[in-house]
């Protein structure tokens, strides 16, 4: 079955080490399981202040909604802003929170 | 959120040309104008660096700012009023809702106006029931809410004097345990009015209101209370009514390319399709024997209407701006700000015509940039996340876009009703056509305009539309026609011009992957729209239903050029192969690198230098869509492959138009097939084609002050194809 298998604190390390290109397979796996269907409903970045800021936030119900933005939490870096995604993500489908911080 | 919107009413212009600037602006307070050339648009920390120049003897301007609505919505306007100002009538018409549970009043047919609550509609209610209204009298509607995306049977019918409504749907299909009709009776009082009389909309004022979702096949109206029996019969069949006895009866399937639309009835009470619903639907009594609409035209009366249609904003000009004589050829842009906000909008400017005043020409692809115009892909895809492999990130302009619903779509996304968008226009703020923005397209393509300046080489400006218009004849007077960084979308007529080009001694650099890719039409009389059908393979943003893949702007097959015998590979050696948008790699020459042939190519380049492992997006010059010589799709034989990338992650995905069935090895860490190839081949008559197969080539152009590998190749490539010595 696809699931997040939630002793896998290895898998969140090398994530946040190296967010983008090539992943281990399990890795891969795990990405594709947080990134499967429609982004409405899950957590996403929204970008506030061009090539400056990144929030986390999350899409209204349908077009023509407010996209809701997180204004507690502001990062610097688009990386910055990928790993609370990630940790984010997590969280919603293990219920536990992402345990590398 | 706020935004200060612009257009203009030409995208491509020429010197001493006047352009029409369109503007809507959050309040009154006064914005400033001026004409900026663009250099480069990329604004981003590890770009080139972001160039813009005011244009000398084009003085700034100051404007009072306004607010102008954006009409989104098609429907059709019948001409004529007073015919439609009946006392007593019947209503006839096919529909195949898309939206049934959208929570709003959707207008089927009537002239009914909610502002002054007078005239009649039959309509969707806010619960997916069929209703009609009769002036200020409460709705009578049926008990069921409709099925989504199932052909009906609608009739319904009003007699003044007994004040009688009686209406009723006949579902197609029929099924265990549901009622296949319903009829519903209530009473009303007569509201004679001599309202606008519209299809799939109603009136609120002089707006269109309350627009429909779905499929309208054979709409009818008569003036006097039929039978529900002989209107629930189709037309032409036993008992029903002819279209001699009716005020109007409208037919779709006549003149499908174009805007008007026809009465089968004896007064011809025509009308007009207004922001381009889709034409050349499969109507209610398509059978599969024939795809192609042109054959079989009775079985296509059908249009899709949608509430985000978008052709034209209609704004009113706010001013116009008259372009110098000696205006040189390049991009530009009008930028616009009022206070904190900013707007940009393009112009591509040509050389006089006939008149080229370069030996190269930079081929601007507008007709890609407008079919990814205004793209929602991250609302409209559920692959969007497993595709880029990326968690969703949206600019301030997606935000604006997502919850302003107004601006129009893009031919990657999918209408709210969940159909897929045809049709994309310029006529209308195109948000992510502008410096910066996103490295994509429009702002992509400035790393080209951005090395070309820094390289002194001299260039003129053609876009899709001179090639549309003009063909060959667009781009024979160039002795080198380079392409931006992703023209994918062609018509036949431009796909032709650059072959012919090619064929005729004409030396092509491609600078980018997935180019001459899919089928498309521009509208024969519409100015700056083009249509577009997801048909039958490809990567695809949507499908087509069955039976849609024929364009309704000119009749002919869309989907892939491949799909058409005419395969990317023949005009540039290369097709697309893969994509992936979280890494980009480099390349290595291959041994046909050495032949004399190439051998200009690489000068100054060292055999096993790895070429692009560098640059702006995703980090190398071989990224984000891929092209793959194939001699077996038509990379001419004597095509030589003189680098290639191929050490690609995960991420990256084979194109299935290639995997005729389902396996595991189709991933950049599995999949053979997915690489970038390096091409150069002679043509006809001294020609030749230099392919470098990625959409990222151009972002490593600027690397380490433009001293580089990618830069040396691009100017080896074209200094040699400047020059008239036979290759």
């Amino acid at each position: 079955m696809l699931s997040i298998d939630p002793s896998r604190t290895d898998l969140c390390e090398e994530f946040k080490r190296k967010p983008f290109g090539r992943h281990s397979a399990d890795l891969h796996r795990l990405l594709d399981l947080m990134r499967w269907g429609y982004a409405r409903g899950k957590t996403i970045i929204v970008c506030t202040v061009p090539h400056k800021e990144w929030r986390l936030g999350q899409l209204g119900p349908r077009r023509g909604t407010k996209v809701e933005i997180d204004r507690s939490r502001a990062f610097r870096s688009y990386e910055d802003a990928v790993w609370a995604c990630f940790r984010a993500r997590w969280k919603d489908i293990t219920g536990k929170d992402c345990p590398v911080r | 959120m706020q935004r200060l919107l612009a257009y203009t009413d030409k995208l491509s212009v020429r010197p001493g040309d006047q352009v029409a600037v369109k503007v809507s602006a959050p309040d009154t307070t006064p914005y400033r104008a001026r004409l900026m050339r663009v250099i480069c648009g990329d604004d981003s920390p590890d770009g080139p660096g972001y160039k813009m120049e005011p244009v000398k003897g084009v003085p700034e301007s100051e404007r009072p700012g306004r607010h102008q609505p954006i009409p989104c919505g098609s429907y059709v306007a019948i001409r004529d009023r007073k015919g439609f100002a009946l006392a007593s009538f019947s209503l006839s018409a096919f529909i195949w809702p898309t939206w049934v549970d959208k929570g709003e009043p959707q207008c089927i047919l009537g002239n009914w106006d909610a502002a002054s609550r007078s005239g009649y509609a039959l309509y969707l209610d806010e619960q997916g029931r069929l209703a009609l209204r009769v002036g200020d009298s409460a709705p009578v509607a049926l008990s069921d809410t409709f099925l989504g995306r199932h052909w009906y049977r609608l009739a319904a019918s009003f007699d003044a004097r007994s004040g009688q409504v009686v209406l009723s749907a006949h579902r197609a299909l029929p099924y265990g345990g549901m009622e296949q009709r319903q009829v519903a009776k209530g009473k009303a009082k007569p509201s004679e009015a001599p309202n606008r009389f519209l299809i799939a909309a109603w009136n609120d004022g002089a707006k269109a209101a309350a627009h429909f979702n779905g499929k309208i096949d054979s709409p009818a109206i008569y003036g006097k209370a039929l039978k529900i029996d002989a209107l629930l019969a189709p037309p032409g069949g036993r008992g029903a009514p002819s279209a001699r006895q009716a005020v109007a009866a409208w037919d779709f399937s006549r003149d499908v390319p174009g805007t008007a639309i026809h009465d089968r009835g004896p007064k011809r009470r025509n009308g007009q399709t207004l922001n381009l619903p889709t034409r050349a639907m499969t109507g209610w009594n398509w059978d599969g024997s024939e795809h192609n609409w042109t054959h079989k035209p009775e079985q296509y009366g059908a249009i899709h209407f949608h509430d985000d249609d978008l052709y034209d904003c209609g704004w009113e000009t706010d001013f116009a701006l008259r372009l110098p004589k000696n205006l040189k050829s390049g991009i530009y842009c009008l930028h616009l700000t009022q206070g904190s906000l900013e707007e940009f909008t393009p112009l591509f400017v040509c050389p006089p015509k006939g008149k080229a005043t370069a030996k190269l020409a930079l081929l601007v692809p507008t007709a890609s940039y407008l079919a990814y115009a205004n793209h929602q892909m991250a609302t409209s895809w559920h692959f969007d996340e497993t595709s880029s492999t990326k968690f969703t990130t949206l600019s301030p302009a997606d935000v604006f876009m997502e919850e302003t619903v107004s601006l129009g779509l893009s031919t990657y996304d999918l209408h709210n009703d969940g159909s897929g968008v045809a049709h994309s226009s310029r006529l209308r703020p195109i948000l992510n056509m502008r410096p910066k923005t996103d490295l994509w397209q429009f702002n992509a393509d400035t790393h080209i305009t951005d090395w070309l300046e820094a390289k002194g080489i001299a260039y003129d400006i053609i876009t899709d539309e001179e090639l549309e218009q003009d063909g060959v004849a667009a781009l024979k007077p160039y002795k080198c026609v380079m392409t931006g960084t992703h023209p994918e979308y062609y018509s036949e007529r431009m796909l032709d011009g650059v072959q012919d080009y090619t064929n005729q001694g004409g030396r092509l650099m491609y600078l980018g992957a997935n180019g001459f890719y899919w089928r498309i039409a521009w509208h024969p009389k519409l100015p700056g729209v083009i249509e577009h059908r997801r048909a039958e393979d490809g990567m695809r943003a949507w499908w087509t239903e069955t039976g849609e893949n024929y364009m309704a702007f000119t009749g002919e097959y869309s989907g892939l050029w491949r799909r058409n015998g005419r395969p990317p590979n023949m005009v540039c050696g290369a097709g697309f192969t893969a994509q992936g948008f979280d890494y980009s790699g480099w390349y290595d020459r291959t041994a046909a690198s050495r032949d004399p042939r190439a051998v200009f190519i690489f000068k100054g380049v060292g055999q096993s230098e790895k070429i692009g492992d560098f640059g702006s997006i995703g980090g190398g010059a071989a990224g984000w869509e891929l092209d793959r010589a194939d001699f077996s799709l038509g990379t001419p034989p004597h095509a030589l492959i003189v680098a290639t990338a191929s050490e690609f992650p995960a991420s990256y995905h084979w194109v299935k138009e290639e995997f005729n069935h389902t396996h595991s090895a189709i991933n950049g860490d599995t999949c053979p097939m997915v690489k970038a190839d390096m091409v150069f081949f002679e043509t006809p008559k001294g020609g030749a084609v230099f392919s470098v197969s990625s959409i990222s080539w151009a972002g490593s152009l600027a690397h380490d002050k433009y001293r580089n590998n990618v830069s040396r190749i691009t100017e080896n490539v074209v200094r040699r194809f400047l020059d008239p010595k036979p290759l």
